[in-house]
C-alpha cells in the first residue's frame, strides 16, 4: 500500500484505529466529521430547509465575519498558526489563483524594527529560485501596515503527513531528500541558511515532488522560536544542530542544516528522530552530550550505507560532517545509483578528537599531536580554527546582556532601570579591563526563571553574551530593594546574585558601586563564582532519611500521615538544628494540615517560628520563603506578610511557583489586574502553558471580565478534564450572572464525576444558597460538615457552613439553633485581622445576627482592604438584613467601582500576554 | 475568593503541535481545463444553487436522457463533464490501489477521463443504465484491463489535460483519513465507494460553507460544523453561544438548521448522480454499508 496512502487523491493514513463513538466506523474527514454520521444524516427523516431559510437564521447571528481580505487575497482559512505568525489558504483576487499567505500576528506588529527584519527577510527569500523551494510570490503588507507574503500552495501536505507511508521504501525516502539537498545546496550558495529544517516544513506538491519552505523564516512563524515572548529556541528539538540549541547566532554555519538533513533522513527511516526525550530541553540537552543512535541499532534491515550517512550528518562536531549539502547530497545520489558513498564509518583520528573533547586538559596536547604527527591539512585548519574559537569564547566570556529588571510591585519589565545599571558599570569596568555590555532594550523581554537555560540561551543567540545580568526591583520601606544576578548561558548556573536595599530613589548607581567588582572577577573567572552551601540536612544520612521517609508520608495526603510527617520532620530539626530545609519541610505540610480541619494554634505557632528560622537559616533560598509566604497566606491570612516573603523569594530565585504565589497574594489584597500580570509571568517561568489557567479565569472574572474568564474556564476544562476548576468556574459565572438553572445544571452534570474533590460540593452548595433553595442548600452544607470539614470560607464567595445553615435557619424560623450556629461563628471569626476575606466573612455573621452597624463597618473595611466581589455580595442571603441600607448600595457600588478601574488598569499589559496563549490553543 | 491551596499543581496540558504546520484539506470544486466550462466558473450553476427543480434535470438524468436519444447532447457532455470534475478523486484511488504510484494512477485517471469523455461513454450508459457511480467504478476496471490504454498513458495525455492536478488539489483539498489497516483490506472497488462518499460529504458541506460565507457568517460555520453529526449531550450550547455571540436557544435553533440544510445538500448531491429522486436514499444506505464493511 506504501506511497499510494499518502496523496490526498486517496486519503491519509491514521496510525491509530479512531472509533467514533457512536456508529464505531472509522473514517473521518475535516474537523474529525465521522463520513458514515455524515451520510447517516441524510437519510433522516427531517424537513428540508431551504437556502433563503437558512440564510435568515445566519443574519440572525449578530457577529458577520471581518477581515477576510488581505491586500488582493481574499481569505479562504486558517491553515496554521504559530507564536507570531499565522498561515492562510486565500485567493489572489484577479487571477483566482490560490496561495499560501502568511503574515505577522497584528499584536507582534509593535515594532517597526521587527516589521521591517520580517519583510527584509521574506524579500531575501523570496529571491531563492528552485524547482525544490516553496516559491514566494509577492512580498506585501496589507492595509495596517502588517507585512504578509504569498506562495505557492503546495496541496501534498508535508513530509511529516507522509512519512507514515514512505517508512518501508528507503529508495523513496532518498530520492525525495536528495532533492531536498540540493535545494538547500542551492539556497546555501545564495548566502541563506535555513536553519529550521524537518519534515513539517518540507512540503509536497500535488504529484508528491518535494518543496522546502521557509527558508530563514522558520522563527517568524515557528511556535517555539517566539523570541521575545516564550524565550524558547530557534529550530526545532529533535532536528536541531546542537550547537545551534546551545549557541552564539554567529557560529551557526551550513553545517547545521546539514545535521537538520540527517535527522530528518534518520526520521523518515527510523520513524523517530534521532533523539527523544520528555521536553524540548532533554531533546537538546542529549544532542549536545550524546551520539546519536546508529540506524541499525533500532532495527535490522537498515542498510549499512544509510546508517553511515546518517551518522555523517549527525556528528556533534559541524567540522565533522559533510562539508556541505552538496557533498551530502552527492552521497545520496551515490546511493540511489548503487555506486560506493564517500563518507566512511567514523575513522580513528575522529575518535581521537572526540575523546579529547571529552577530555579539555587533554585537547591541547591532542591538537598539537595531530599537527606534528601530519595528519590531513584538514585536521590543521581545524586546528587553527579552534585557536580562534578559544580566544572568541574568552572575549566573549566577559560580555554580558543587561536585561529589563522585573518591578515586582507592577510585575512589569522596567528598562530604564536596567539601562542606568548598565550606565553605571560601563565606566567601573572598563577600569577593570576588557567586557562587553549589552542592554537588551526591549520592555517586552521578561526576565528568565532561575536556571532556565532555554530562555539564556535563546538570549545567548540574540546578544552574543555569553553572560545574562537580570534582576528585580521594588519600593521597600522608605527605600528601595533591588536584586541582581549574573548567569552563564551555557549551563544557567549562576555566577553571582545579591540583594541589596537602599534609602536612594531607583538607586541604580549605588547598586552598580557595590558589584561591579565582584561582576568582573566572576567575569573572568566562572570558578571564583561562589556556590550557595548544601543544607546539613542533605549530608547528614540519619536527618536525610528522616526528611525523604516524612516527603512519603505526606504524599498520602490523609491527616493522620500529615502528622506523622510532620513528626518526621521534627526529628529531623533535632537532628540537624540548622537545616532551613527540614525547617521548610515542616511549613508546607502544615499548610497540608490546615486542609482538614483549621489545626491547632499551636501547630501555626510553630510553623510560623519554624519558617521565620528558615528565613533567616536560608535567606537566598526561595522555597523557604514562598513555604512561609504560603502559610501567611492560605493559612493565617496575613496577606502582607504573605506579600512580603512572596516579594522575597521571587527577589532571590525566579520560578513558576514564586510567580503564581505571587498573583494569589495580589488577588487577596484585591488587585487582580497585577494578579494577571504575575499568572501570565508564571505561565513562562513554568516553561509551559496550561499551569495557571483556572486562577487565570479567576482574576478576570474578578474584573467581571466573564467572557475572558469563560475562555480561561474552558480552556481549563479542555487541558484539565481531571480537574473540575474548570467547570466550577463556568458553573460559578453562571451563578454570577444569576443564570441560576445553567449554573445548576453545570454542577449537576459534573459534581459526581469529581466526587474525589470534597470541594465540588460548595459550589454545589453556593447555588442552591444563592438562588435561594434553601432546602437543597442545607442539605449540601450538612453533607459538607461531614465529608469537608475543614473546607468553607475561603472557597469563592466566602461562605462557611455555619453561617449559612445559620441564615437558613433563620429563614425557617428556627432562631435557637440559628443563633447558635452563628455565635459560634462569631466566636472563630472575631480576630483583629487585615485580611479582605476574613472580614468580609465577619461582616456575614454580623449581619445575619442583625447587627446592622458592626456588619457594614466590617463590609466597609473588607471593601478597603481589596474585597471586589461585589457579584457574590449582590447574591449572598446572608447579607439580606442591611441590603437595604442605602451604606451598603454605597459600599457595594465602591466594590463596582473600583473593580471597573482596576479593569481598565489591568487590560494593556495582559492582553497581548494572555491573547498569545489562547491563540496557540486553538 | 477562590484561593485554593494547590493552584500550581496540576501537570501542564500540552497544546496542540504547531510544530508541524502542514498543508490543510478542504473541499472545494473547480473546473479549469475545459474552454467550453469557463463560462459556468461565475455561474451559480456550477454548484446547483438555484436548480429547484434539480430531481427532473439531475446532472446524470440529463446524461441519461441524451443517451437514450431524447436530450441534448451538448448538455449531456457539458453534465457529465462536470460530474467527472467533482468525481475525480475516487478515480484515482481506484487505480492507485490497483498497484499504481500515485503519479501513474494520475496520469492513468487524465488518459481515463480523455477517453471517457471522447468515447461514446454515452451509449455505454444506456446499456447499462444504472448510477453513474457504478458506472463509472465499472468504466475504470475495463480501462485498466485494456492493456493498451496502460502504455498509451505513457506519451502523458498529450498537449490536452482533462485535469490540472495541481490547481483542482489547491482548489478542493480533501481531508479523508482511514487507519492503515482497514485500508489495507479494502478492495479497489471498495476504496472507490469510500472515496466518493467523501466526496460526496466533502461537497455537501463545502457548499453550506458556501453559503455561510455568502451572507458572511463563515464564523458560525467554522464554529458548529464540527457538531453537525454530534450527539446533544455532547455539546456545551453554552460554549458555543459565547463564542457566537448569540443566546443559549439560539444556537440550538441555528445548529438544527445548519444540520437541516446539510441534509439538503447532502441529498442535492447524491442526487446529481442517481436517476430518480426515489434512489437518493437507497444510495445513501449503500455508501454508509461500503463504509462499514471490511471493518
Amino acid at each position: 500500500m506504501s506511497p499510494l496512502a499518502f496523496s490526498d487523491s486517496l486519503a491519509a493514513l491514521s496510525a491509530a484505529p479512531d472509533e467514533c463513538p457512536s456508529c464505531h466506523t472509522v473514517s473521518h474527514i475535516a474537523r474529525r466529521l465521522c463520513l458514515t454520521c455524515l451520510l447517516r444524516a441524510g437519510a433522516e427523516e427531517t424537513d428540508n430547509l431551504e437556502s433563503g431559510e437558512f440564510e435568515r437564521a445566519l443574519d440572525g447571528v449578530p457577529m458577520p465575519d471581518t477581515n477576510w481580505r488581505i491586500g488582493k487575497y481574499e481569505i479562504l482559512e486558517e491553515i496554521g498558526r504559530g507564536g507570531m505568525g499565522v498561515i492562510y489558504r486565500a485567493r489572489q483576487r484577479h487571477s483566482r489563483r490560490i496561495v499560501a499567505l502568511k503574515r505577522i500576528l497584528s499584536y507582534h506588529a509593535d515594532s517597526q524594527e521587527t516589521l521591517k527584519r520580517f519583510r527584509r527577510e521574506a524579500e531575501a527569500a523570496s529571491s531563492l529560485d528552485h524547482p525544490n523551494i516553496l516559491p514566494i510570490y509577492e512580498v506585501d503588507e496589507s492595509d495596517d501596515g502588517v507585512p504578509f507574503f504569498s506562495m505557492k500552495f503546495a496541496s501534498g501536505g508535508s513530509l511529516h503527513d507522509v512519512a507514515p507511508a514512505l517508512r518501508n521504501d528507503p529508495r523513496e525516502i532518498v530520492r525525495l531528500m536528495a532533492k531536498v539537498v540540493r535545494a538547500v545546496q542551492y539556497a546555501h550558495r545564495q548566502g541563506i541558511l535555513h536553519r529550521d529544517l524537518k519534515p513539517g516544513n518540507i512540503l509536497l506538491d500535488g504529484r508528491g515532488e518535494p518543496l522546502v519552505s521557509d527558508f530563514g523564516l522558520a522563527k517568524w512563524l515557528d511556535v517555539s522560536s517566539d523570541l521575545t515572548r516564550t524565550l524558547t529556541i530557534f529550530g526545532t528539538p529533535g532536528y536541531i544542530a546542537p550547537e545551534q540549541a546551545v549557541g552564539r547566532a554567529a557560529a551557526i554555519t551550513p553545517a547545521a542544516d546539514v545535521y537538520s538533513l540527517g535527522a530528518i533522513l534518520f526520521d523518515l527511516l527510523t520513524g523517530r528522530p534521532p533523539f527523544l526525550g520528555e521536553h524540548a530541553l532533554a531533546v537538546i540537552r542529549q544532542a549536545s552530550e550524546k551520539t546519536a543512535p546508529k540506524l541499525r541499532s533500532l532495527g535490522k534491515g537498515f542498510d549499512k550505507d544509510l546508517e553511515t550517512i546518517c551518522a555523517r550528518c549527525l556528528e556533534r562536531e559541524p567540522t565533522a560532517r559533510y562539508r556541505s549539502a552538496a557533498d551530502l547530497a552527492e552521497d545520496l545520489e551515490r546511493w540511489l545509483e548503487g555506486r560506493p558513498i564517500i563518507a566512511r564509518p567514523i575513522s580513528p583520528p575522529v575518535r581521537l578528537w572526540r575523546w579529547s573533547r571529552r577530555n579539555p586538559a587533554l585537547a591541547g596536547s591532542v591538537a598539537a599531536a595531530l599537527i606534528i604527527g601530519g595528519f590531513a591539512i584538514g585536521w590543521q585548519i581545524q586546528t587553527r580554527r579552534l585557536t580562534r574559537t578559544v580566544q572568541e569564547d574568552i572575549l566573549a566570556a566577559r560580555s554580558v546582556a543587561v536585561l529589563p529588571f522585573l518591578n515586582l510591585d507592577t510585575a512589569q519589565p522596567d528598562l530604564e532601570f536596567a539601562q542606568s545599571f548598565a550606565n553605571a558599570l560601563r565606566p567601573k569596568f572598563a577600569a577593570l579591563g576588557p567586557a562587553r555590555l549589552n542592554v537588551v532594550a526591549d520592555s517586552t523581554v521578561i526576565i528568565p526563571s532561575v536556571g532556565d537555560l532555554d530562555n539564556l540561551r535563546i538570549l545567548n543567540t540574540r546578544t552574543g553574551c555569553q553572560t545574562v545580568l537580570w534582576g528585580t526591583i521594588r519600593p521597600f520601606g522608605s527605600g528601595w530593594r533591588v536584586s541582581a544576578r549574573l548567569s552563564d548561558v551555557e549551563t544557567g548556573k549562576s555566577l553571582f546574585d545579591c540583594v541589596k536595599e537602599s534609602l536612594k530613589p531607583y538607586p541604580a548607581r549605588e547598586v552598580a558601586a557595590a558589584t561591579a567588582q565582584v561582576l568582573y572577577d566572576v567575569l573572568s573567572d566562572s570558578h571564583k563564582a561562589a556556590s550557595a552551601p548544601a543544607d546539613p540536612a542533605l549530608s547528614d544520612p540519619a536527618a536525610h532519611e528522616l526528611l525523604r521517609a516524612g516527603d512519603d508520608l505526606a504524599s498520602h495526603r490523609t491527616a493522620v500521615d500529615i502528622d506523622r510527617a510532620l513528626a518526621c520532620y521534627q526529628r529531623a530539626i533535632e537532628l540537624e538544628p540548622k537545616s532551613a530545609l527540614a525547617r521548610t519541610s515542616f511549613v508546607s505540610e502544615t499548610i497540608a494540615r490546615a486542609q482538614f480541619g483549621s489545626g491547632d494554634s499551636k501547630l501555626l505557632d510553630r510553623a510560623t517560628s519554624l519558617g521565620r528560622e528558615a528565613v533567616a537559616l536560608s535567606p537566598q533560598a526561595a522555597p523557604t520563603h514562598r513555604a512561609l509566604a504560603a502559610l501567611f497566606l492560605y493559612v493565617r491570612g496575613d496577606v502582607a506578610g504573605a506579600r512580603e516573603e512572596s516579594l522575597r523569594a521571587v527577589e532571590v530565585g525566579t520560578s513558576g511557583e514564586g510567580a503564581a504565589l505571587m498573583g494569589n497574594v495580589e488577588r487577596a489584597r484585591g488587585r487582580p489586574d497585577i494578579a494577571l500580570r504575575w499568572y501570565s509571568i508564571a505561565e513562562r517561568w513554568q516553561g509551559r502553558p496550561g499551569g495557571g489557567v483556572s486562577a487565570i479565569g479567576d482574576a478576570w472574572a474578578e474584573l467581571a471580565q466573564d467572557d475572558r474568564a469563560t475562555e480561561m474556564y474552558s480552556r481549563m476544562a479542555a487541558l484539565h478534564p481531571e480537574l473540575p476548576e474548570g467547570w466550577m468556574g463556568l458553573c460559578r459565572l453562571n451563578l454570577l450572572e444569576q443564570n441560576f438553572s445553567t449554573a445548576r445544571k453545570f454542577y449537576q452534570d459534573n459534581q459526581k464525576t469529581y466526587s474525589q474533590f470534597p470541594y465540588t460540593t460548595q459550589i454545589a452548595a453556593q447555588v442552591e444558597f444563592f438562588s435561594r433553595n434553601f432546602v437543597e442548600a442545607e442539605k449540601l452544607y450538612r453533607t459538607m460538615e461531614q465529608t469537608d470539614p475543614g473546607g468553607g470560607g475561603s472557597f469563592y464567595g466566602a461562605v462557611d457552613y455555619e453561617s449559612a445553615l445559620g441564615r437558613i435557619r433563620l429563614a425557617a424560623g428556627d432562631r435557637t439553633e440559628a443563633l447558635a450556629l452563628l455565635h459560634r461563628r462569631l466566636e472563630v471569626e472575631k480576630q483583629p485581622t487585615q485580611n479582605s476575606e476574613m472580614l468580609y466573612r465577619l461582616a456575614a455573621v454580623e449581619s445575619c445576627l442583625n447587627e446592622i452597624a458592626p456588619a457594614l463597618q466590617y463590609l466597609r473595611a473588607a471593601g478597603d482592604a481589596g474585597w471586589v466581589d461585589y457579584r457574590s455580595l449582590a447574591l449572598d442571603p446572608r447579607f439580606d438584613s442591611i441590603r437595604q441600607d442605602a451604606r451598603f448600595s454605597r459600599i457595594s457600588e465602591a466594590m463596582a467601582t473600583r473593580v471597573a478601574s482596576l479593569r481598565r488598569r489591568g487590560q494593556p499589559l495582559s492582553d497581548g500576554q494572555l491573547t498569545k496563549t489562547t491563540n496557540n490553543e486553538r | 475568593m477562590g484561593i485554593q491551596l494547590t493552584p500550581f499543581n496540576h501537570e501542564a496540558g500540552k497544546g496542540p503541535d504547531f510544530a508541524a504546520l502542514s498543508l490543510p484539506h478542504f473541499c472545494l470544486e473547480y473546473i479549469h481545463a475545459f474552454p467550453q466550462l469557463r463560462p459556468m466558473l461565475s455561474n451559480a450553476a456550477i454548484d446547483g444553487a438555484g436548480e429547484d427543480d434539480r430531481f427532473r434535470t439531475t446532472r446524470w438524468s440529463v446524461v441519461l436522457l441524451s443517451a437514450d436519444g431524447m436530450g441534448d447532447d451538448e448538455k449531456a457532455r457539458e453534465a457529465l463533464e462536470h460530474l467527472c470534475r467533482n468525481y475525480w478523486r475516487p478515480v484515482v484511488a481506484f487505480i492507485a490501489r490497483e498497484g499504481q504510484p500515485v503519479q501513474n494512477a494520475e496520469d492513468l485517471a487524465q488518459e481515463f477521463f480523455l477517453q471517457l469523455l471522447r468515447r461514446n461513454f454515452l451509449q455505454q450508459a444506456t446499456r447499462e443504465r444504472g448510477r453513474f457511480r457504478t458506472l463509472l467504478r465499472a468504466s475504470v476496471r475495463n480501462f485498466l484491463n485494456d492493456a493498451s490504454s496502460k502504455t498509451k498513458s505513457k506519451k502523458r495525455g498529450g498537449d490536452f489535460e482533462f485535469v490540472t492536478w495541481d490547481e483542482w488539489k489547491a482548489e478542493a483539498p480533501s481531508q479523508l483519513s482511514i487507519p492503515a489497516e482497514v485500508l489495507e483490506g479494502w478492495s479497489s472497488e471498495q476504496v472507490f465507494d469510500v472515496r466518493w462518499a467523501a466526496t460526496v460529504a466533502e461537497r455537501a458541506l463545502r457548499r453550506l460553507q458556501d453559503e455561510c460565507e455568502k451572507r458572511g457568517r463563515r464564523r458560525v460555520f467554522d464554529v458548529l460544523s464540527p457538531y453537525l453529526t454530534a450527539e446533544r449531550s455532547d455539546i456545551s450550547n453554552d460554549a458555543l453561544a459565547q463564542t457566537l455571540g448569540v443566546k443559549s436557544a439560539d444556537v440550538k435553533n441555528l445548529l438544527h438548521r445548519m444540520r437541516q440544510r446539510y441534509r439538503q445538500l447532502l441529498r442535492d448531491e447524491v442526487a446529481e448522480t442517481v436517476d430518480a429522486p426515489e434512489e437518493v436514499e437507497d444510495e445513501l444506505r449503500y455508501l454508509v454499508k461500503a463504509l462499514a464493511a471490511g471493518m
